[in-house]
C-alpha cells in the first residue's frame, strides 16, 4: 500500500519520535548496566575501568547453577502453563457464550490485583505443616504426618509460579483463537478433515502469534521472579533475581550488572534463535498485508 | 500530597562522578537540574526515610506542634543496597533528610558523601541519654553503630539483643543456640538469611563450644568464615533447616503456624506471636546476644540551608526524646532511650498503666541481655566479600 | 458438528469440572487472606479491620498514588503499544522493533530499575509521580505491545483498502475501521497495563522519591514489620469489589445480547 510522500513524513513523525523517546528509556539503562558489569568495585562503589572481573566472578562460581536452575524452572514452567492455558482459552472461545466472554475472561484476572507477595504467601499457608491440605489428608486419614515435601520444595515453586502466571497467558491465546474465521474451519470439514486434524492444521498454526505470546509472558514471569523461590523454595532455593538481589546487598554493583547482562543476553540469544527457526509472518499473520 | 520540594537529585561531585564514569562528564558538568530555592519558614516538611520501625504509629503531632513543621516518613528496605540505591539511584539525597536505619553502615555512607557528622551539643536530648555512654561508647564495638572513625554520624534510636525463639510445648525450655544445630529438631528449624545475624550466633556459638578457633564472632577472618560455613552446610545436607526466611511476615508465620519449632529470629516477632495468643519463647541462650542499635542519621544534602538543618536537628532530638522512645518500645518491643519508661508512667493521660508496665519490663529485659553480652552484630565485616561468597555457598549447597 | 446428544453433555460436565478447577487453584490463596482481614473481628467488631483502612494516612496516600499511575499507564501503553504495531506494519522491519520493544522483559526487575534510576539522576530527573509512570508504563509497554501484535494478526488490512479506495484518510480509516474490529485487544492491553502497573513493585521502589505505591507500602511492611490485619482487609475488598464489576459487566452483556 502505497502513499504519497508527503504523508510519510508526517508518519515518521508521528510514529518515530515516541518510538525514540521508548527506544531511549530502554536502551538506556541497559547501557548503563553494560557499563557497570565491567567497571571495577571500588570499596561500596565503582570507579570506570575495563574488567572481566564480575562475569569471571558469576560464571564460575556458585551463582551459575542459579542460572542453570533460573532457566530450567522457566522452560519447564512455561511448557506447564501453555499446556493448561491453551484448552481454557479453547474451550472459552468455543463453549462459553458469547456475552458471558468478556466476564468470564476478567474472572482470570482477578486474582492479580492481589499483591502477589500475599499470594504466595498464600500457598505458603495453604501447603503448610499445619495448612489446609495437610489437615484434609490427615481429617481423611488419607496420611499420618503432615506431608512434608508440599512446601519449601520444587512442587511448591511449580506451583506458585504456574497459578501466578498462567491467568496471563489465557487472554492473548483467547484473543488468537476468537480471531480465527469460523469459515476456514466449515471449509475444512467440508473437505472432510475429521476435527484433530482440522485443528492440528488449521486452528492451531492460526493461533501461535497467541501462543507465542503466551509463552514469553510465562517465560518472563518465572524466569524474573524473586518472591516464588523466597517464600516457597527450600533453604537457599535462589532463581535470577534472588541473586541479582544478594549481589547489590554488599554494593557490589559490577557483579550485579553481570549477572543481569549474562541474563539478557541469553534472552536475546534465544530470541535470535527463535527469529531463525520461526518464519516471524506466523507471528504476524496479517499485520504486514498480503505482500 | 507530602512530597519533598527540595531540589538537585545529586551533588555535583556525584553527577560529575556517576557522569564521567560513563564519559559523559563534560557535556553534564553544567547541568543544575530543576532548582527551585525554598522559603526558609517554619511550614517546611522533613522527609524520613524508615525501615518500618521508626514509625511511631503516624502520629507525629507533637513535634509538628512544637516545630511547625510537618514530617512524612517514607518506607525504604533494610538491605545496604536499599539505603545506598535509595540515596545514589533514587533520588533520596535530595528528598529524605533522616534516615534512620539499622547502624553499622556508616562506612559506606560516610565514603560517598551521603550522611553528615554530627553536632551532638545541638541535640539536648543527647546529653542526658546514659545509654550512649554506657553501651555505645567510643573505642567499643557499640559504636559501630552509630560513628565512624571517631566521629558520630547517627543517633541511637533503637537498641536490642538477638537471640532465637522456641515453642516450649514442641521442644521444653532451650537455653543455647546449640538448638538451632540439634538434630532432635531436624527440619524444624530455620534461619534469617542473614549472615550478619545466623551467621555470627554460628560463630557464637561455635566459639563458645569450643567446636571452633574463632577470635572475634564480629569479625570474622576468611577460614573463620569457611569453619562456620562448612559446619552449616553439613547441617543444611542433613535436613536441619526447613527454610531461611528473609522477611517479618515470613518468620511470624513459621511460628504461628508451627511449621519450625526453633526459629532464629527478632523478638518482635514473638511479641506479636503472643499477641495472636501462641506459646512461643525468645531465648536466654548462655552464650550471650548479638546486640544491635539504630541510628537515625543526617542526609548530606549540599543544597540545604542552614535553617532547614536547624529543622533536621530538632526532629532527631525528638527521636531521642522520652515520648517518641515510650512510643517505639510500646509498638516494635525495642529499648530506645532511657527516660523512655519514666515519661510513659508519668503520663497517664499518654500511655495507660498497663502501657507504661510494658515499657519498663521491656526496657529491663533489653538492658539484662546487655548485661549478659554476647556479641555486637557486625553489618560490614573487614572481609565482607568473603562473607557474601561464603554465604552463598551456603544457600547453593 | 453431529454428535449424541449424551456424549456431548458428559463432554460438556468434564469441560466445565476442569474448567471449575483450574479456577479453584486460582482463588484458592485468595482465602487466606481473607480469613486473615477478620482476625481479632470477635473482639472487636465485625469490619473493624475494613474500617482501619481508612485511617491509615499512608495507606491512602499510597492508594491514591498507584490509581493515578495506574491510570495513566493504562491510556498510556495501549497508545505506544498501537504506535510500535502501526510501525511495524509502515516500516516493515519486525525484527528490529519487536526487539527492541521486548527488550525490557529480558532484564531483571531490580536491575532495570536500578539502571533507569540512575538513567533519570543522570538526566537531572527528580523522582516524582511521572518517573514512577514511566518506570510502569516501560514495564507494561511489552505486554501491551505483544497484545496489540496478537490481535492485529488476525485483522485484514483489505477493509482498510477498502476505507482508502472509498475516500479516507490513514486516521480515519483506522478509527473508523480497524479500531472498532481490535477494539477488544486493545482494551485488553489496557486492562493488563492497569494489572501490571498495579502489581509492579521493585522497578518502583528505586524511583518512587517520596511516594509509596501501594505494593511498595506493602513490601516494606511485610519486610520489616510484618502485615497488619486492615492491609489484607484492603486486598479481600478490592477482591470482592472487583468481582462485584465483573458480575455487572456480565449482566450488561446479557441484557444486551437478549434484548
Amino acid at each position: 500500500m502505497r502513499l504519497p510522500g508527503r504523508v510519510r513524513l508526517s508518519h515518521l513523525l508521528v510514529l518515530g519520535l515516541p518510538l525514540l523517546l521508548i527506544a531511549g528509556l530502554i536502551l538506556g539503562p541497559l547501557l548503563i548496566t553494560l557499563a557497570i558489569s565491567v567497571f571495577e568495585k571500588k570499596g561500596f562503589w565503582i570507579s570506570p575501568a575495563f574488567t572481566l572481573d564480575s562475569y569471571r566472578l558469576f560464571l564460575t562460581g556458585v551463582r551459575l547453577e542459579v542460572l542453570e536452575r533460573s532457566f530450567r524452572v522457566a522452560f519447564a514452567s512455561t511448557a506447564i502453563m501453555l499446556l493448561i492455558a491453551y484448552p481454557i482459552a479453547y474451550v472459552i472461545t468455543l463453549r462459553v457464550r458469547a456475552e458471558l466472554t468478556r466476564a468470564f475472561l476478567f474472572l482470570f484476572a482477578v486474582p492479580f490485583l492481589v499483591n502477589y507477595i500475599v499470594r504466595t504467601f498464600a500457598w505458603a499457608d495453604i501447603l503448610s505443616r499445619t495448612g489446609f491440605v495437610n489437615a484434609a489428608l490427615i481429617r481423611l486419614g488419607l496420611i499420618d504426618q503432615p506431608l512434608d515435601w508440599l512446601l519449601f520444595s520444587d512442587f511448591a515453586v511449580y506451583l506458585g509460579l504456574v497459578t501466578a502466571y498462567m491467568p496471563f497467558m489465557i487472554f492473548p491465546i483467547w484473543l488468537s483463537l476468537s480471531g480465527v474465521d469460523r469459515r476456514l474451519l466449515e471449509a475444512s470439514w467440508m473437505l472432510g478433515e475429521p476435527p484433530l486434524a482440522t485443528f492440528r492444521r488449521v486452528t492451531f498454526p492460526l493461533s501461535l502469534p497467541g501462543v507465542f505470546a503466551a509463552a514469553i509472558f510465562g517465560f518472563v514471569g518465572s524466569f524474573g521472579e524473586v518472591a516464588v523461590s523466597l517464600i516457597l523454595g527450600g533453604t537457599g532455593y535462589q532463581l535470577l533475581g534472588n541473586a541479582v538481589a544478594s549481589a547489590l546487598d554488599v554494593l557490589n554493583y559490577p557483579l550485579a550488572a553481570a549477572i543481569s547482562t549474562v541474563a539478557t543476553g541469553l534472552m536475546l540469544a534465544l530470541l535470535i534463535v527463535w527469529y531463525r527457526l520461526f518464519d516471524i509472518r506466523l507471528l504476524l499473520g496479517k499485520i504486514m498485508g498480503r505482500a | 500530597m507530602n512530597e519533598n520540594r527540595r531540589v538537585p537529585p545529586l551533588s555535583r561531585r556525584q553527577v560529575l562522578r556517576a557522569g564521567a564514569a560513563l564519559g559523559i562528564g563534560a557535556g553534564l558538568a553544567g547541568r543544575h537540574g530543576l532548582l527551585i530555592p525554598q522559603a526558609l519558614a517554619a511550614g517546611r516538611t522533613l522527609t524520613i526515610a524508615d525501615v518500618g520501625v521508626g514509625d511511631p504509629g503516624g502520629d507525629w503531632s507533637r513535634f509538628e506542634q512544637a516545630t511547625g513543621n510537618e514530617v512524612n516518613l517514607v518506607s525504604i528496605g533494610n538491605a545496604p543496597s536499599a539505603v545506598v540505591n535509595q540515596l545514589i539511584a533514587g533520588g533520596g539525597q535530595s528528598t529524605f533528610d533522616v534516615i534512620n536505619i539499622v547502624g553499622g553502615m556508616q562506612k559506606p555512607l560516610v565514603d560517598n558523601d551521603l550522611i553528615l557528622e554530627l553536632d551532638t551539643g545541638r541535640l539536648p536530648n543527647w546529653q542526658g541519654n546514659s545509654y550512649i555512654e554506657q553501651y555505645l561508647a567510643p573505642a567499643t564495638p557499640g559504636f559501630q553503630f552509630i560513628g565512624y572513625e571517631d566521629k558520630i554520624y547517627g543517633v541511637p534510636t533503637v537498641l536490642q539483643g538477638d537471640s532465637f525463639a522456641y515453642l516450649p510445648q514442641e521442644t521444653g525450655e532451650l537455653d543455647s543456640y546449640a538448638a538451632l544445630f540439634d538434630p532432635k529438631f531436624k527440619g524444624f528449624v530455620a534461619l534469617e538469611d542473614n549472615y550478619t545475624t545466623a551467621g555470627q550466633k554460628t560463630a557464637l556459638f561455635l566459639k563458645h563450644s569450643g567446636q571452633a578457633e574463632i577470635e572475634d564472632p564480629a569479625d570474622m577472618a576468611p577460614e573463620e568464615v569457611k569453619t562456620v560455613i562448612d559446619f552449616m552446610i553439613e547441617k543444611k545436607k542433613a535436613g536441619q533447616f526447613r527454610v531461611v526466611w528473609s522477611s517479618f511476615e515470613q518468620a511470624v508465620n513459621l511460628i504461628t503456624s508451627k511449621e519450625v519449632h526453633v526459629i532464629d529470629c527478632w523478638e518482635p516477632m514473638v511479641f506479636v506471636a503472643r499477641d495472636q495468643g501462641h506459646d512461643v519463647v525468645y531465648a536466654a541462650p548462655k552464650e550471650g546476644y548479638l546486640l544491635w542499635a539504630m541510628g537515625a542519621y543526617v542526609v548530606d544534602n549540599p543544597e540545604r540551608s542552614e535553617a532547614e538543618l536547624a529543622d533536621t536537628y530538632a526532629l532527631l532530638d525528638f527521636m531521642l526524646g522520652p515520648w517518641y522512645g515510650a512510643k517505639i518500645t510500646l509498638l516494635r518491643g525495642y529499648m530506645t532511650n532511657p527516660a523512655a519508661p519514666g515519661y510513659a508512667k508519668a503520663h497517664p493521660d499518654e500511655f495507660s498503666a498497663e502501657e507504661a508496665a510494658r515499657v519498663a519490663e521491656i526496657t529491663d529485659g533489653v538492658q539484662r541481655k546487655f548485661e549478659q553480652g554476647g556479641t555486637w552484630q557486625n553489618r560490614w565485616p573487614t572481609h565482607v566479600d568473603v562473607y557474601e561468597e561464603e554465604w552463598q555457598r551456603f544457600k547453593a549447597a | 458438528m453431529p454428535r449424541a446428544a449424551t456424549a456431548s453433555r458428559a463432554t460438556s460436565a468434564l469441560i466445565w469440572a476442569g474448567l471449575g478447577l483450574v479456577l479453584l487453584f486460582l482463588y484458592a490463596p485468595l482465602v487466606p487472606p481473607a480469613i486473615h482481614s477478620f482476625e481479632g473481628a470477635a473482639t472487636a467488631g465485625f469490619f473493624r479491620n475494613y474500617a482501619a483502612i481508612f485511617h491509615d494516612e499512608r495507606l491512602m496516600r499510597a492508594l491514591r498514588t498507584s490509581l493515578a499511575v495506574g491510570l495513566l499507564v493504562a491510556l498510556i501503553a495501549p497508545a505506544l503499544a498501537l504506535l510500535a504495531a502501526e510501525a511495524v506494519r509502515t516500516w516493515r522491519m519486525p525484527r528490529l522493533i519487536i526487539a527492541i520493544m521486548l527488550l525490557p522483559l529480558f532484564v531483571p526487575g531490580i536491575s532495570m530499575g536500578l539502571a533507569t534510576g540512575l538513567l533519570f539522576q543522570i538526566l537531572g530527573i527528580k523522582p516524582s509521580l511521572l518517573t514512577i509512570t514511566a518506570v510502569h508504563v516501560l514495564w507494561a509497554l511489552p505486554f501491551a505491545f505483544l497484545i496489540v501484535l496478537t490481535v492485529m494478526a488476525s485483522f485484514d488490512q483489505v477493509y482498510l483498502e477498502a476505507a482508502y479506495m472509498s475516500g479516507a484518510n490513514r486516521v480515519r480509516a483506522f478509527l473508523e475501521v480497524e479500531l472498532p474490529q481490535i477494539r477488544q485487544g486493545v482494551v485488553g492491553a489496557a486492562v493488563f497495563s492497569l494489572i501490571i502497573s498495579f502489581n509492579e513493585t521493585i522497578r518502583t521502589s528505586v524511583v518512587q522519591g517520596g511516594r509509596n505505591t501501594v505494593q511498595t507500602y506493602l513490601w516494606s511492611q511485610y519486610q520489616q514489620v510484618g502485615l497488619s490485619p486492615h492491609l489484607f482487609a484492603l486486598m479481600t475488598l478490592i477482591i470482592v469489589i472487583t468481582l462485584a464489576l465483573i458480575a455487572l459487566v456480565a449482566l450488561i452483556d446479557w441484557r444486551r445480547r437478549t434484548a
